[in-house]
């Protein structure tokens, strides 16, 4: 196990009955990185995180996180860690300072009371009001505060910006990026694509509890297909796309006009049409999201 | 540990004081209707000598209500156990799987504190609210005791209320640990008031038959003294109370030491019977 690593999981197996939610998940968590976990409902991405921290406990394979066993040290683990449950759920006979007071005492009272504030402030929220009468958005700030509020070295978030207004969800992800440049790891599941994208400096894609794929954010979308409109003087034949590397030629406009597809770096079409008659070049550039899809489809 | 204990003995302090005081006046007015009661013994004894004796055997088998032990126990401690366990029933089965089944459990429990520690400080919390009830309880009956007539000292009146402290716990941890075997709160709670009302029934009834006292004494109200506890507990029967309570307390926090933390919409709130017919089809 390397002291490289935040999370650290081998062969991980989960299962529900008959339902099988991780079936051998790999998965590795460098330390001070925003690792965006992706998958769709049932994938398995809560699954690991509750296994992460001993809420449920794994059919096979192990986990480190921090180097500690979850299983072997559960305490120790949750010292360390500030935890974003999906489902967030808090008393209701609470106010939200009051919920905050308890969770920080639950923490042998680690938070400073000034950074709550601060976060509190940063965050719109009225820390008087009572649990019961807040909004999904406002429960959903409360639980981002008491994630963060006790500084932890790893932050699991499931689905941070749920139910946050646009204005929210950017002061969040300013908040996760702030906690990663304080030397926190941030490891955080996401339908939020574009979110991901925007933050995180490595993604993982979970389906049907297994990994299908990991990379850096942006080598993972510049390795990607890409859409390329091209537009000529005067016509060309396409056949002079045959043979450059990764291109292939999806439509023509009687030679006044191609579209292509290219799969990995641009290079060669580019040195291909330096030669040609080019009037304008358009290339689409693949969101995360269809990426995300692709694994999908 | 101790933070967790405070924060549910906070929780519960409402029931405490509802159950409290309502049995605190019962017991105060219970007391004070006493020398009523003393002044129309004859006539009290021919009224009991009417009623059938299957009706009677439900209180304690009362025949003389001037008599302060059949007195208590026919007006208070007979039928008690089964009001007050409403309340440890409810609180047990809900004490972890309330919060479980509301999703609470998840971030409290993603803090830095072991499923023991949370499982002994809820318990904890749950024991001293019962004890605070049955006070407030025993406080009510004190207060009016000079001058009531009724021979018992306050000391003495203390000890049927230890008797039922040790029903209640025991009721409270079978409960709980029901709830951490079954899957919901609710089903807990049932199968824990069904052995109540059977264990009720069953002891009572085996006044009258005999061939019920088998069943009987492997039901707790069986060891539950009632009244009689004030000429003395019987150690024994408190004891075999409150060891069962330690064995349904041990045995539940063995299975939440182990088991996962249940969310909704996780399976795992099948019955294992139920799965399988699932697997057969």
């Amino acid at each position: 196990m390397s002291d490289e690593l935040a999370i650290e999981v081998r062969g991980l197996r989960k299962s529900y009955g008959s339902v099988r939610a991780l079936r051998g998940l790999d998965l590795e968590v460098r330390r001070e990185e925003i690792f965006g976990f992706l998958g769709p409902n049932g994938a398995g991405k809560t699954t690991t995180i509750r296994c992460l921290l001993d809420l449920i406990r794994p059919n096979g394979g192990t986990a480190r996180v921090l180097g500690i066993d979850p299983q072997a040290d559960p305490v120790a683990v949750r010292a360390r860690v500030g935890y974003l449950p999906g489902e967030l759920r808090f008393e209701e006979g609470m106010t939200v300072e009051g919920a905050l007071r308890f969770l920080n005492s639950l923490r042998g009272g680690r938070a400073d009371w000034g950074h709550v504030r601060e976060l509190t402030e940063r965050l719109g929220l009225d820390v008087k009001a009572a649990i019961k009468n807040l909004s999904k958005g406002n429960r959903q700030k409360v639980g981002i505060v008491q994630a963060l509020m006790h500084r932890p070295e790893l932050l699991m978030l499931d689905e941070p910006t749920v139910g946050l207004d646009p204005l929210m969800q950017r002061e969040v992800l300013r908040l996760v990026a702030e906690a990663r440049a304080a030397g926190a790891t941030v490891f955080f599941s996401s339908h939020n694509l574009p979110e991901v994208e925007e933050v995180a400096d490595r993604v993982g894609i979970i389906r049907s509890g297994l990994l299908v794929e990991v990379a850096e954010t942006r080598a993972l979308i510049g390795r990607a297909l890409r859409r390329v409109r091209v537009h000529f003087r005067e016509p060309v034949e396409v056949e002079v796309f045959s043979g450059v590397p990764g291109v292939a030629v999806l439509s023509e406009d009687e030679g006044l006009g191609v579209t292509l597809q290219v799969e990995g770096e641009m290079g060669p079409l580019i040195r291909r049409l330096a030669s040609l008659p080019v009037v304008s070049l358009e290339t689409e550039r693949p969101s995360l999201e269809e990426i995300f899809l692709a694994y999908y489809q | 540990m101790w933070t967790i204990f405070r924060h549910a003995l906070r929780r519960s302090r409402g029931q405490i004081l509802g159950w409290g005081l309502v049995l605190a006046l019962l017991g105060a007015w219970i007391i004070t209707l006493y020398p009523a009661i003393l002044s129309q013994g004859e006539q009290y004894r021919q009224l009991f000598k009417a009623y059938p004796p299957e009706m009677l055997a439900f209180f304690g088998g009362v025949t003389d209500l001037t008599e302060p032990v059949a007195y208590l126990d026919f007006v208070f401690f007979s039928y008690m156990p089964i009001v007050i366990a409403i309340y440890a029933i409810l609180a047990g089965s809900g004490l972890l799987v309330a919060d479980e089944e509301s999703g609470v459990l998840d971030l409290i429990l993603a803090h830095p504190i072991s499923r023991t520690r949370l499982y002994l400080g809820r318990f904890l919390a749950f024991a001293t609210s019962v004890l605070a009830i049955l006070a407030l309880t025993w406080l009510g009956f004190v207060v009016p005791l000079p001058g009531s007539g009724l021979d018992v000292g306050a000391g003495a009146m203390a000890l049927p209320c230890v008797s039922l402290f040790a029903v209640l716990l025991l009721f409270g941890a079978l409960a709980l640990f029901l709830s951490l075997l079954l899957p919901s709160r609710g089903a807990a709670a049932s199968v824990a008031g069904l052995v109540l009302v059977a264990s009720y029934f069953a002891s009572s009834l085996s006044r009258l038959n005999p061939d019920l006292q088998a069943l009987d004494r492997v039901l707790p109200l069986r060891y539950y003294q009632g009244a009689a506890a004030v000429n003395g507990l019987d150690w024994g029967e408190l004891g075999i109370l409150l060891g069962a309570a330690a064995l349904f307390a041990l045995l539940g926090w063995a299975l939440f030491a182990r088991r996962d933390i249940r969310v909704g919409g996780e399976a795992g709130w099948r019955l294992p019977r139920a799965r399988r017919s699932r697997a057969a089809a």
